[in-house]
């Protein structure tokens, strides 16, 4: 029976192939984010090997405080403990290393680097040998205005050496004379970052704050091991400078860890939608074996009739998923190799710009792949195999098979309960019970509506065909094609359904953060203009940009926002940094008590909802600890109510004023004097921003949309991501089509013969087509934005207030699912015109 | 002679090539007179089918020419021979002769509405009236019996007013009471609202119901036969065969 199963098939390789389809892309773009991931993987472990080959001990400060959402902040390492290790037994040399933000500016103007991709890192430049970093043109810089530049930078920006090079730090932007170009190790320029650098004491004050460094590295002298090095320099290190010594190896392998943990989210990030596009896989296989068991009705009762078994006939099907499993998941691993450059491409044009070399290609890799892609082919066959195995012998000798809908009142009842359950777990998730309700509820509702799809199928066709129906007579014909078996329109329509829900939710979700963000920003920023920083990197603004701004003669009034992360009860909170003395009427916070004006540089402003809860008083004092270490009273002075995406804590600029801890600005918001043109206002603030490569100048409009359109980037990575899921829902629709044509080659002759044209043919094909893709389209903008509705609610908590309707996206979706219609329906079509009348009226 | 609504002249039909080549026509030469009910007899294989086939324009002959009305269909490209067969040519098959989404009222007003054209209402009550199936118009297929499939399907083949309407064993699928139903009404679609029918069958009696009878032998003519019963056809089936 295997052999025959196997025989019959092969015999059918066309379909074959076209149900092979969705399962290669399933499993292609699984293999594509594993393949993504594990070169992404390699490619900074083998970075950072390289980045610590010649590191034996490394020493920085036991100081740091974790920032919200990843990542930490730790403080600077004294120069002066250098001499300390220097003086170590064992130590060949040691030299303090930064890596900090620097941008360097190029001969346009334009800052080197992408505001989104490898950071632009300032650093230091010597002639130690446990340096990183050697000088192979030119010379070591020397002094406050001396530089060098990594190589692939001075190719870049077209410089040559005793050039005048503008850098951007921490202290301000200056001017610093080229004076070599320098290779890390072997490389030009690690991971595609920018390095501008300096001799120490220039780096430490220019990049940090004078003294310190981020760390010390140290070369051994081969006498000891890595562990006797690292342990010998922790005991000569004084205590009291809160140093701690790790080997190269440690350094290096949590540097990997660090990189490790953001390539980990990525690749959950993008398994996350290659299983919605292996789910909707899913639903078109088992579509397909839906159709062509039914179809394949008389046949399976023929086998049954001459005595075989309802295992047997159950089994042939299975052997059928089975090859294509195997077949579509071997040659979905080879698509999937592909896919991971697209992948890499796609996240490219949405700013996450990341250096891959080669692809990682891994054993497991390919066994998970051809595995999962296997098993969900079994499954999803598994059903319609069982069904099949039903088929009584008589069936054999009946007419014409038709596709029954199994019980409505069964399947009505089941859908009820899950769609019960779902709104139930929505409800309280809404209600704030617990936030993975909402996921069970989302998955729950989708569930039901599949559930019910045979059930509204029939009526939903016959609704959206209304329009089609009433111009000819072969609207008429595609409308009741449409609506003939509910069961395999709605399993077509199924996935058309899901990818569009997918998108009119994360659609509605971003216009109600648009929304909102633009009424925020709008309540609190009464500006002219405003300066901001890239949004992505990191760094920023120089706190002493919005002094610089606010003395231009044309300038009113100017403050510069910032923010720094610091720990209070022990956890990492973001606080809001204002200049108290000019902030007013630019950055308005809603005060409850107090006055924002009058902040001082030992107080700080809390939300009003923390201090009910807390039973704060005001004058109380809350310790807040610092990145260095140190722990600063800070008396609470007022309270405010947060709008929207600003922290619960203000405090003023001065309190890091003399601390070595690292302040930049993110915004600077101008109010221009009366009477100055835009243009002046305009020329006179970018002599300052933008020409210096500080930030990017924008009017008030301006700076409003593009700070509510920066959800967009987001949004178009998650199309991009769906785009596949929705292609593999065409693929559907196409199989679908086509079996359905076969099916009906009989009826296409006669309708031929009787004086229907190939157009009318054609057009009664498109039709049906359409209106199963407006189905999906129609119940999964319903359904989407629902979901965004809920999203919407449960989130109201997080500064989200009130759901906007992405009117502009759903009359897209809609009009893309009437074009995806007519695309699906194109090679179908032509299969229908090309019905031989002959063989179709032929009675036998 | 009364003027005829289709022709063939010379028109020969051969499949394969070779040791292996098959004449279903040989030169055949044969009109069909307005107004009137022919019938193509023979036994399987002579070629009847394939002649009505190539007449009707669903299928092209091998060399010889066709004519419906005064159109020459070699002339004519596909477009224009579907029009012609939704315009001037009926069809009844002996199957399968129904769209099953759509009723009988639908079924019968197809090739009109694919035409896109108004259709002559009065004929067509008229000719409703006459298959007596009023009362089910909005009834689909699967609702019908076979006889009532076979009388829409007659319906459909007469509501454009073709200039010729062929039938390819109409009666085949019936049993012989709903088998003389059908033909009694094609028998009036021509006596009485002067259609012009061409049937084939291989049924005496069904035969017997048309006022000329082609009988087709190796795809030739081999005899022709006026104001037929069934006795006289079946004697002259037993002479011809031997």
């Amino acid at each position: 029976m295997f052999a025959l199963s196997l025989k019959m098939s092969l015999a059918r390789k066309g379909r074959l192939v076209l149900t092979s389809l969705a399962i290669i892309l399933g499993t292609g773009f699984l293999s594509g984010t594993f393949i993504f991931s594990d070169t992404l993987s390699r490619t900074f472990d083998r970075l950072f090997t390289d980045v610590f080959r010649d590191v034996d001990a490394y020493v920085r400060s036991t100081n740091f405080i974790e920032v919200p959402f990843g990542g930490e902040q730790r403080a600077g390492t004294p120069i002066e403990a250098l001499d300390t290790v220097l003086s170590v037994p064992g130590v060949k040399d040691a030299t303090g290393d930064i890596q900090a933000f620097a941008r360097i500016i190029a001969k346009d103007g334009k800052p080197l680097g992408s505001d989104n991709g490898p950071p632009t890192f300032g650093g230091i430049a010597t002639a130690s040998e446990a340096g990183l970093w050697t000088v192979e043109e030119g010379r070591l810089p020397k002094g406050p205005t001396e530089m060098v530049m990594d190589e692939a930078s001075v190719k870049n920006g077209d410089f040559v050496i005793g050039d005048t090079v503008r850098v951007n730090a921490q202290s301000g932007s200056r001017e610093f004379t080229l004076v070599g170009i320098a290779n890390y190790g072997d490389i030009s320029s690690p991971g595609g970052a920018t390095f501008a650098l300096f001799d120490q004491a220039t780096a430490s004050e220019f990049l940090l704050r004078p003294g310190l460094v981020d760390a010390f590295l140290v070369q051994g002298d081969g006498s000891l091991s890595q562990e006797e090095l690292a342990a010998g320099i922790s005991a000569a290190l004084e205590p009291s400078l809160r140093l701690e010594t790790l080997t190269g190896l440690q350094i290096a392998e949590e540097t990997k860890n660090q990189i490790g943990a953001v390539v980990g989210f990525l690749s959950t990030f993008l398994t996350i939608f290659s299983l919605i596009a292996l789910g909707i896989g899913c639903f078109v296989i088992y579509n397909v074996f839906s159709i062509t068991t039914a179809q394949r009705l008389r046949e399976n009762a023929l086998l049954r009739a001459i005595g075989a078994s309802r295992r047997q006939v159950t089994t042939s099907v299975i052997v059928e998923a089975f090859i294509i499993g195997i077949l579509g998941s071997v040659l979905g691993f080879i698509v999937g190799i592909g896919l991971s450059r697209g992948l890499s491409v796609l996240l490219a044009a949405f700013g996450v710009d990341i250096p891959t070399s080669g692809l990682a290609i891994r054993g497991e890799r390919v066994a998970i792949t051809i595995l999962v892609g296997t098993i969900v082919t079994l499954a999803s066959a598994v059903f319609p195999a069982l069904r099949a195995g039903r088929v009584p012998p008589l069936a054999a000798m009946r007419d014409t098979a038709i596709e029954r809908v199994g019980s409505r009142k069964i399947r009505f009842i089941i859908g009820g309960v899950i769609a019960a359950a779902g709104v139930a777990s929505l409800v309280l998730a809404a209600a704030g019970v617990n936030d993975w309700l909402l996921g069970v509820g989302v998955v729950g509702v989708f569930t039901a509506v599949i559930i019910y799809g045979p059930l509204i199928a029939k009526p939903v066709a016959l609704t959206l065909g209304a329009p089609l129906a009433r111009r000819s007579v072969t609207g008429a014909m595609a409308r009741q094609n449409a609506a003939r078996n509910p069961r395999r329109t709605a399993g077509t329509v199924a996935p058309v359904l899901i990818g569009v829900a997918l998108v009119t939710a994360f659609s509605a979700f971003a216009a109600s953060v648009r929304s909102e963000i633009r009424s925020v920003i709008g309540d609190q920023f009464g500006g002219d203009y405003a300066i901001s920083a890239p949004q992505n990197g990191f760094g920023g603004l120089p706190v002493s940009l919005s002094d610089e701004v606010a003395a231009l003669p044309e300038v009113a009034q100017a403050t510069g926002l910032g923010f720094a992360t610091i720990e209070l009860d022990g956890v990492g909170r973001f606080v809001q940094v204002i200049n108290p003395a000019t902030a007013k009427g630019l950055v308005d916070l809603n005060m409850v008590q107090g006055d924002q004006s009058t902040l001082s540089a030992n107080g700080v402003i809390v939300s009003n909802n923390r201090f009910t809860t807390e039973g704060w008083r005001i004058g109380e004092t809350l310790e807040m600890k610092f990145v260095d270490g140190t722990v600063m009273p800070l008396t609470i002075e007022g309270t405010f109510v947060p709008n929207g995406f600003f922290g619960s804590y203000v405090i003023n600029r001065e309190v890091f004023a003399g601390t070595p801890n690292s302040l930049f600005d993110s915004i600077i918001y101008v109010v221009m004097n009366g009477g100055v043109s835009e243009e002046d206002a305009r020329a006179a603030l970018l002599a300052v921003s933008e020409q210096r490569g500080l930030g990017a100048l924008q009017s008030r409009e301006e700076f409003i949309d593009a700070q509510a359109n920066q959800i967009n980037q987001i949004l178009g990575l998650i199309y991009g991501l769906l785009a596949l899921s929705i292609v593999i829902a065409v693929v559907g629709i196409v199989i679908t089509l086509l079996l359905s044509v076969f099916e009906r080659r009989r009826e296409i002759g006669l309708l031929r013969a009787v004086g229907m044209t190939r157009t009318q043919v054609r057009l009664t094909v498109v039709g049906e087509s359409v209106i199963t893709s407006m189905f999906g389209a129609v119940v999964g903008v319903v359904l989407g934005i629902f979901v965004g509705l809920v999203l919407i609610g449960v989130l109201a908590d997080d500064g989200i207030a009130a759901f906007s309707l992405p009117v502009g996206s759903t009359i897209v979706i809609l009009l893309l699912a009437f074009v995806i219609g007519v695309i699906a329906a194109m090679y179908p079509a032509r299969r229908a015109t090309k019905v031989d009348i002959m063989q179709a009226i032929a009675t036998t | 002679m009364t003027q005829a609504a289709a022709t063939a002249t010379a028109a020969s039909k051969i499949y394969g090539s070779g040791d292996s080549e098959v004449r279903a026509l040989d030169g055949v030469t044969v009109a069909f007179e307005k107004g009137r009910f022919t019938a193509i007899m023979g036994p399987s294989g002579s070629g009847k089918s394939t002649l009505m086939h190539c007449v009707a324009g669903l299928d092209s002959l091998t060399s010889g020419s066709v004519t419906i009305g005064d159109v020459q269909l070699e002339s004519l490209n596909d477009k224009e021979l579907t029009t012609l067969r939704r315009e001037q040519v009926g069809f009844v098959f002996q199957a399968f002769n129904l769209i099953p989404t759509l009723n009988a009222m639908e079924n019968i007003m197809l090739p009109i509405s694919l035409g896109r054209h108004e259709g002559n209402m009065e004929w067509i009550n008229k000719v409703i009236d006459t298959i007596g199936l009023r009362d089910r118009l909005d009834h689909r297929p699967s609702e019908l019996s076979g006889g009532q499939q076979q009388r829409v399907a007659v319906a459909r083949a007469l509501a454009s007013q073709p200039a010729v309407i062929f039938a390819d064993e109409p009666t085949g699928n019936l049993d012989s009471r709903t088998g003389g139903e059908v033909l009694g009404f094609m028998r009036r679609a021509v006596s009485d609202l002067g259609q012009t029918i061409v049937m084939v069958t291989h049924d005496a009696n069904a035969a017997s119901y048309a006022d000329r009878i082609v009988f087709l032998q190796d795809g030739k003519i081999a005899g022709e036969m006026t104001e037929p019963n069934p006795k006289k056809v079946l004697d002259y089936l037993k002479h011809l065969g031997e």
